[in-house]
């Protein structure tokens, strides 16, 4: 239905406030119906599991307590294995998941049915095993002993117990033990964890049987699942860093424990990075390379330089800052929706803390803002916290647009987002913000911070759709 | 937006439970009729003995009764062997004794023996159809629930041996 594509966020040709609100109207429908349809699509992807077994001719079978239980053994099988494809696609940065949701959306989601899956295999196995018993007039034990009989039934048990290391380790209190690194070699165990079990899927029981459809539409959801991951983790950053070769040109220290890091490298506009947008960095130096981290644009990157800016927040970051020139870096992405594209309201107000400067700063740069659209908040505990911060105010786009500064501690005891200093002179982010309810309102900061400003723009009555987070905690 | 997803979801999920819920349905049916079809042209088969049985495990003894005055149709007598019918989980043969053209007893050479399961499942339902085919002369009785593959191949199995024995 819609014509429109002219890139808003990259030319600003588009400048009557009517078109502006027209084109954004038109892409936020089109970006919620997408939304809707990858609901929709898990939805159905959890009814077609439970219908293979209804196709099958499951409803048939049951006739009696044991057969209830096996076919609720079966079905659960089926939901549990689809939830962990789910994940698995959830989790494979497919573009157009990312430009929807966001990547931080699509891991909370990813999170959130990690332990709903387990619990259905764990089910799975447990109905199936006392089903069985029950129709044999055997008891569990004996029956788990025949299982395992199975070479593809012992490789299941195998997936399992993967699993159960794989959702354990990511338990909140469990995975704060354990380092990133150690963590992200056991999470990588699942892949090996969903593939185990695919050989009892087709020998045992009838519902994926040879020559069905069922077996078809199942292997083709693990090509799905396993062909998403392979290209968008693997094959696009691979083929992207090789295309681009990305270096670094210097290090820039901009504030104690804070480095600007300036790249150079082949074609980097044709990255298509949006402001606001981030990428997962990997720096080829012997102190660095195992680890790849999440780090923001500082700067929309030129044909030939880009530039990022980072904090020390662990042993890892603080070894980036220590990067020599030349070092070569490989790059996943650009991802994230904290860009101009989001935008829903004609008005814009950004607030900023600590390195959340660097988002913000990229993504002014490249707003197409027309002079009053825009209020920004620069926030800082104190001036060390301040870097960056005049080169927003030097941003062609933020020319006639209102800067503030806030820089002080906040009230010992007090939930606020802002300085003791400014909430005693009455200062509420509706002062800050008058035009808050027709604004698109971005935040990036600390996560417990960025709560609280999110808090207060809910209290002030702001939707949800024109409350625009990134997430730096991951 | 979200509601309306809901919506949807639930909407084309109903849907979709609808059709696995008629396709399931309509597999159980073809399955009862192609079975009707088979066993009702049985009877209507020559009742010639055959000596020529095509399987080769087949053990033909055709003995004409003597008392077959009674009846216009020739009584046959002895043991015959069905094909072996093959499964996903093992195959299936079963051997039949025919006494004056009755069926007088089946007994199942070889059932789905895949793994223990196959295996607890074949001994579960053997005894079950063997008692149902006695009662009824024929590969004609319902399959068990729950041992779908074993009783297809053993009714498959059996009635070869009925056709070989003629009856």
């Amino acid at each position: 239905m819609a014509t429109d594509t002219a890139p808003l966020s990259r030319a600003a040709t588009f400048r009557t406030d009517d078109t502006v609100a027209r084109v954004r109207r038109v892409r936020t429908r089109r970006r919620m119906r997408a939304a809707d349809l990858m609901v929709v699509a898990v939805w159905l992807s959890v009814a077609v599991a439970i219908s293979l077994w209804l196709a099958y001719g499951g409803m048939n079978q049951v006739t009696d307590p044991a057969s209830a239980i096996t076919a609720l053994g079966i079905v659960t099988g089926l939901v549990g294995t689809d939830l962990i494809l789910v994940m698995l696609v959830l989790a494979a940065r497919i573009p157009a998941i990312d430009r929807v949701f966001g990547q931080d959306r699509a891991m909370a989601l990813h999170r959130r049915l990690g332990r709903p899956a387990l619990s259905l295999i764990l089910a799975h196995a447990a109905l199936l095993t006392v089903g069985y018993a029950m129709s044999d007039g055997s008891n569990v034990v004996a029956e788990t002993i025949g299982f395992l009989q199975s070479k593809d039934l012992l490789l299941a048990y195998l997936g399992f117990g993967l699993l159960v290391a794989v959702v354990v380790t990511s338990l909140v209190a469990v995975r704060r033990r354990f380092s990133y690194e150690a963590w992200h070699l056991i999470h990588l165990l699942s892949y090996l964890a969903v593939l185990v079990a695919v050989p009892h899927q087709l020998s045992a029981g009838g519902v994926l049987a040879e020559g069905t459809g069922q077996r078809v539409y199942w292997l083709a959801l693990y090509v799905l699942a396993f062909g998403s991951i392979g290209v968008f983790r693997f094959l696009v950053p691979m083929i992207r860093s090789a295309r681009h070769g990305i270096r670094v040109a210097g290090v820039e220290q901009v504030a104690p424990g804070v480095v600007s890091l300036h790249l150079t490298g082949r074609n980097l506009d044709r990255l298509h990075t949006a402001g606001g947008q981030y990428a997962i960095w990997r720096f080829w130096t012997g102190a660095t390379w195992w680890h790849a981290h999440p780090i923001s644009f500082s700067a929309v990157p030129t044909a030939t330089t880009a530039r990022i800016t980072v904090r020390d927040l662990g042993r890892g970051s603080a070894a980036i800052g220590r990067v020599r020139p030349g070092a070569r870096v490989s790059i996943e992405g650009p991802y994230g929706v904290f860009t101009d594209a989001h935008r829903v309201a004609p008005k814009l107000a950004v607030v900023a803390a600590g390195i959340g400067i660097t988002p913000i700063r990229s993504l002014l740069e490249h707003s197409p803002l027309s002079p009053g659209e825009a209020t920004v908040v620069l926030r800082g505990t104190d001036s060390t916290q301040s870097y960056l911060w005049s080169e927003i105010g030097a941003l062609p786009s933020m020319r006639g647009n209102t800067v503030y500064t806030m820089l002080g501690a906040r009230p010992p005891g007090l939930a606020t987002w802002m300085s003791a200093e400014a909430l005693s002179r009455g200062v509420t982010i509706t002062s800050a913000f008058p035009d808050l309810l027709r604004s698109d309102l971005y935040v990036c900061g600390p996560q417990a911070w960025t709560d609280l400003v999110i808090r207060d723009a809910r209290a002030a009555g702001l939707r949800e759709a024109q409350i625009h987070v990134e997430r730096f905690d991951w | 937006m979200r509601a309306r997803a809901t919506i949807l979801g639930a909407l084309s999920s109903i849907a979709v439970f609808a059709v696995g819920w008629q396709l399931g349905a309509d597999g159980q049916q073809s399955e009862t009729t192609t079975s009707d079809t088979a066993a009702g042209s049985a009877p209507t088969s020559t009742v010639t003995p055959s000596a020529d049985a095509g399987s080769s495990t087949a053990t033909p003894a055709p003995t004409p009764s003597a008392s077959a005055s009674e009846t216009t149709t020739s009584a046959v007598s002895g043991t015959f062997t069905g094909t072996s019918v093959h499964t996903r989980f093992g195959d299936v043969q079963v051997q039949i004794t025919v006494q004056d053209g009755i069926l007088s007893d089946v007994t199942a050479l070889q059932l789905t023996d895949q793994d223990s399961r196959s295996v607890s499942i074949s001994n579960r339902a053997a005894p079950i159809l063997r008692q149902e085919v006695l009662s009824a002369q024929s590969a004609n009785v319902h399959s068990v629930s729950g041992a779908t593959y074993t009783s297809n191949a053993y009714l498959t199995s059996l009635q070869s041996a009925l056709d070989q024995a003629g009856l």
